[in-house]
């Protein structure tokens, strides 16, 4: 029997729409609702709650992050000191200055927002609710994550007030060991942090393992657990590594045990193996589960049937495993060995290829759909244009003879931006947007959502294609004054940085004036069929009223828009009604 | 070669790429550009297909899906096999180029760069001249461009006469061997005309090589962050017509000052040759005996397997540079090379070691002391 028709048949048993009653027939207090007081809320083990605290903490740091990203823009409209001169004196201070901006955006983007974003913040929120259980498996675990991530925060704003941080983000040695700024506070923050990660993703490995519902089998599960499921492997296995690598460096800076720094015969390329060995599979870390959202996104906003269900899943998996195979191609021109660099460089380009399913897959699915150009679809839809172009300038950086001229480039840096920002925070952007109905019970302002969508995606093109020019021609990165040929390019790339900041601004403010004012969200505003479009918006506390049986996450066919609610009935409940 | 790349290795900039004005930068166009169309190729084809279907599938709320399909095996081969065919491709292209860059040819002029906070240094190994990098004089004329003190002619002429003392400069059309080396923390040796790149890493050398193919002023940047001057680490490349141009200029750039004092011309020997990377001065033990406190000293060496000893003096020195196998210091690697210096050269460098102490003993000689 083929596998479809294996799939049709197991089909047939499960029951597509398990629900007699409507949802929206249960009166009675939201997880929002149920409780008033701070402490119900500090002390919470309900996911949603911890949810809702790791959204507010990263969108918090998200606005923090941005602000030194929008300095580092600004000081760089000139190649002449611009207001740097307005915070220090000397040339050398203002250097200084700009590099702990640098190092400040880096850090912060990457350790508290990017990496926590999707799988913390909107994971907690959506997975149990995608299983239909009540909670994740270890609730108290996960509130002890949401306080390390606190924790590991706390740290990073202590290092702001105590004379900052100029290693950049990666705390390459030996540099590191002899910075005069707060690296260990920082080192200890991110070491907190990587804590926080491997108990999110200990408590997701056993959600999933443990409580799909009843007729949910592996390849029954909404695109999105299998993204979360693969991330959450990846941070369980290479964390760790992260975590003994910064303590090491610890020890190096206080006792000076000679592993990294040549000065007491250590080796600074070791140090580089070890950091990447974890930092290359954090990069899967955050876009995985942002392609896992898109998944999500173009099937229920074309309302069609994901396409290549089993070779999306797989990807997920396949990218999971080669993430831990190809650290080394960070070091093509560090002086490690010939052989080496052609094997990281082979491997490299295994991880483009389910990349490329992916894509192919996504646009399929829009093939004969019936799309709503949604605020949520648009940033889909963003989303593969701009990982596109993140994609494909990855195969630039893999191909070692074009490394060799572009390694340590504006290139570098324009690619990953495509990478970790147009494609992992744009999906987080557009998760929210698609899941906020369903946290917050509120409806936004489509119309400003669509043009706040614009703004950035026209911004963020505009910061980072002049980037990819002048890396190519020859502009190095972490560079606080430059050549006057480069110019141009970075005062459009300013430019667009501002664009950008004007658009997440008026995201800002219409979802936060969506909680004042928006109309009360239906219970299925998009016309999803996996099991939080089950449940009211915003859910109870124990997230279903009766316990959900599996249902279909793609089959949309079943359901019918009612114009009176804005909601998605199913066809039963919508003849009901008539 | 390829006449593609013969096309592409025009020495003018593109709007992607400096000019390419050594041997790789022909066949890293190439690279670039395959992988570039490939790019576009695919950028094009997603994007259209993106704004066709959201365009002609886009529905009013509550519309279905006119097709169920949810799967084509066919389609997922192509769609696997394509990109996959192109990767290989890709990856091949990109290892022929790499170990090109990775085997130099036997005849390179050698030439050691060493990054340092922040700045460059070059030595060349033929006559041992050592030239500063410069970067604070480019640095300062960049300033005065900037705030119109120099027009642009002005501002070539100023780096013109810095880089009759400084840069790094090779000859056209002559494999150039380069090790590069950092005395602190990392940093990277980067020439974007050349196309080449090489981290500089504290207690490891690195290797790169390549033929410059046309005479001119190229930048050179630091490449690795390296702290606070990391953005002012950058020096120029000088590319010579011919070899005899660059060995005029080498020859002065390796001349002495013969005003300077004895011990003084006598340091800049000591860095210049090379004894600097096995003789310290400040008594640290390297791979041969530190010279401070040398002069005068007894030594106990190895002469042709027969233990002896000596007072250091005017002759012991001489001796031992010449014939540095005659005596090898005792408890040290038989490991000095011959370094064929000048009489002058040996003469201020036996001044330079008198100037770093005389009689002072030490761990070298304990008999003195008692």
């Amino acid at each position: 029997m083929s596998q479809p028709e294996m799939d049709a048949q197991s089909d047939a048993e499960i029951p597509s729409e398990p629900h007699v009653v409507a949802p929206e027939e249960h009166t009675g207090p939201s997880y929002l609702t149920v409780t008033k007081t701070i402490a119900s809320w500090a002390f919470t083990l309900d996911h949603k709650r911890i949810g809702v605290m790791y959204l507010i903490g990263v969108l918090f740091m998200f606005l923090l992050g941005g602000v030194f990203a929008l300095l580092l823009r600004t000081e760089l409209f000139s190649p002449l000191a611009l207001i740097t001169p307005l915070f220090a004196d000397t040339a050398e201070a203002q250097a200084d200055l700009y590099n702990k901006w640098f190092t400040t955006h880096g850090a912060i983007m990457v350790f508290l927002v990017i990496i926590p974003g999707v799988p913390a913040a909107l994971g907690n929120f959506v997975l149990p609710l995608l299983l239909g259980a009540k909670d994740v498996a270890f609730p108290r675990l996960n509130l002890g994550s949401f306080y390390l991530w606190v924790i590991g925060a706390i740290f990073f704003i202590y290092v702001l007030f105590s004379g900052g941080l100029d290693t950049g983000w990666t705390f390459y040695t030996p540099y590191s060991a002899e910075s005069g700024t707060a690296v260990i506070p920082a080192l200890v923050g991110v070491f907190i942090l990587g804590f926080s990660s491997i108990f999110t993703g200990l408590n997701f490995i056993v959600t999933i393992h443990k409580m799909r519902p009843r007729g949910m089998t592996w390849f029954k599960m909404p695109l999105f657990l299998w993204a979360t499921y693969s991330t959450a492997v990846m941070q369980v296995l290479a964390t760790p590594v992260l975590g003994i690598t910064l303590l090491l460096l610890i020890l190096e800076r206080t006792l000076g045990i000679g592993i990294f720094d040549p000065r007491n015969g250590g080796d600074p390329v070791l140090f580089q193996h070890f950091f990447w060995f974890y930092s290359h599979p954090a990069v899967y870390i955050m876009i995985v589960p942002p392609m896992g959202i898109v998944s999500e996104l173009i099937a229920v906003h074309s309302h069609k049937r994901i396409f290549g269900y089993t070779y999306i899943a797989f990807s997920s998996v396949a990218i999971a495993i080669f993430s831990f195979l190809v650290w080394g191609h960070h070091m093509f021109i560090s002086g490690q060995s010939t052989t080496m660099n052609i094997i990281f460089s082979g491997i490299t380009f295994s991880v483009g290829i389910p990349s490329a399913i992916k894509v192919f897959n996504w646009i399929a699915t829009m093939y004969k759909g019936a799309i709503s150009l949604n605020t949520a679809m648009l940033y889909g839809l963003s989303f593969i244009f701009l990982f596109t172009i993140g994609g494909l300038t990855g195969l630039f950086c893999a191909v070692l003879s074009i490394d060799t001229h572009i390694h340590d480039t504006y290139f570098v840096v324009a690619h990953f931006h495509y990478v970790m920002m147009g494609s992992g925070l744009i999906a987080f952007i557009g998760g929210l947007h698609h899941w906020w109905p369903k946290i917050t019970g509120k409806m936004f302002s489509e119309f400003l959502g669509r043009i706040a969508c614009g703004l950035v995606f026209i911004g963020f093109n505009l910061t980072f294609i002049p980037q990819f020019v002048m890396g190519s021609l020859g502009m190095p990165r972490r560079y606080y004054t430059y050549a006057d040929k480069f110019l141009g390019y970075h005062q459009l790339s300013t430019i667009g940085s501002y664009i950008m900041a004007v658009g997440f601004f008026l995201i800002a403010y219409y979802l936060i004036q969506s909680l004042a004012s928006g109309k009360k969200a239906p219970r299925n505003p998009w016309g999803g069929n996996s099991l939080e479009w089950h449940t009211t918006s915003p859910p109870p506390l124990l997230n279903f009223h009766d316990v959900p049986d599996a249902t279909d996450p793609y089959d949309f066919e079943h359901l019918e828009y009612n114009p009176s609610t804005g909601n998605y009935d199913t066809q039963e409940l919508a003849r009901a009604s008539e | 070669m390829n006449p593609l790349v013969a096309i592409l290795a025009q020495s003018k900039p593109s709007f992607w790429l400096p000019a390419p004005v050594s041997n790789f930068a022909g066949p890293v166009d190439w690279d670039f550009y395959f992988v570039y169309w490939v790019s576009i190729f695919f950028l094009v084809l997603i994007t259209a297909l993106l704004a066709i279907f959201m365009w002609k599938y886009r529905a009013p709320k509550g519309a279905h899906a006119q097709s169920h399909n949810d799967h084509h095996l066919l389609l997922e081969v192509v769609w696997t096999g394509i990109p996959l065919i192109l990767s290989l491709m890709m990856f091949w292209y990109g290892y022929r180029g790499y170990v090109a860059m990775q085997t130099p040819p036997a005849d390179g002029i050698s030439i050691v760069a060493e990054a340092q906070k922040w700045a460059w240094n070059f030595s060349y190994a033929s006559n041992g001249a050592n030239v500063p990098g410069m970067s604070d004089d480019f640095n300062a004329v960049r300033a005065k461009v900037r705030s119109g003190e120099f027009t642009s002619e002005q501002a070539a002429a100023e780096e013109d006469k810095i880089l009759e003392k400084a840069g790094l400069h090779v000859p056209m059309g002559v494999p150039i061997d380069i090790t590069v080396m950092a005395a602190d923390v990392l940093h990277s040796f980067y020439i974007p005309a050349f196309r080449v790149k090489k981290d500089c890493v504290p207690g490891r050398t690195g290797k790169l090589w390549f033929i410059a193919n046309e005479a001119g002023i190229y930048d050179l940047f630091c490449a690795e962050y390296c702290g606070q001057g990391h953005s002012w680490m950058h020096t120029k490349v000088v590319v010579h017509e011919t070899v005899e141009e660059f060995e005029k200029w080498l020859e002065i750039a390796g001349s002495y000052d013969e005003t300077l004092p004895f011990d003084e011309n006598g340091k800049i020997v000591w860095k210049r040759r090379g004894c600097i990377s096995c003789h310290s001065i400040d008594g640290t033990k390297k791979v041969g005996p530190s010279w401070k406190g040398l002069f005068g000293s007894m030594r106990k060496f190895i002469s042709i397997g027969t233990p002896g000893e000596l007072i250091a003096d005017e002759a012991y020195i001489e001796d031992s540079i010449r014939f540095p196998m005659n005596r090898v210091a005792d408890g040290y690697p038989p490991q000095m090379p011959v370094v064929k210096l000048t009489d002058k050269e040996i003469l201020w460098v036996t001044e330079y070691i008198k100037s770093l102490g005389q009689n002072s003993g030490g761990t070298e000689n304990p008999r003195k002391e008692n």
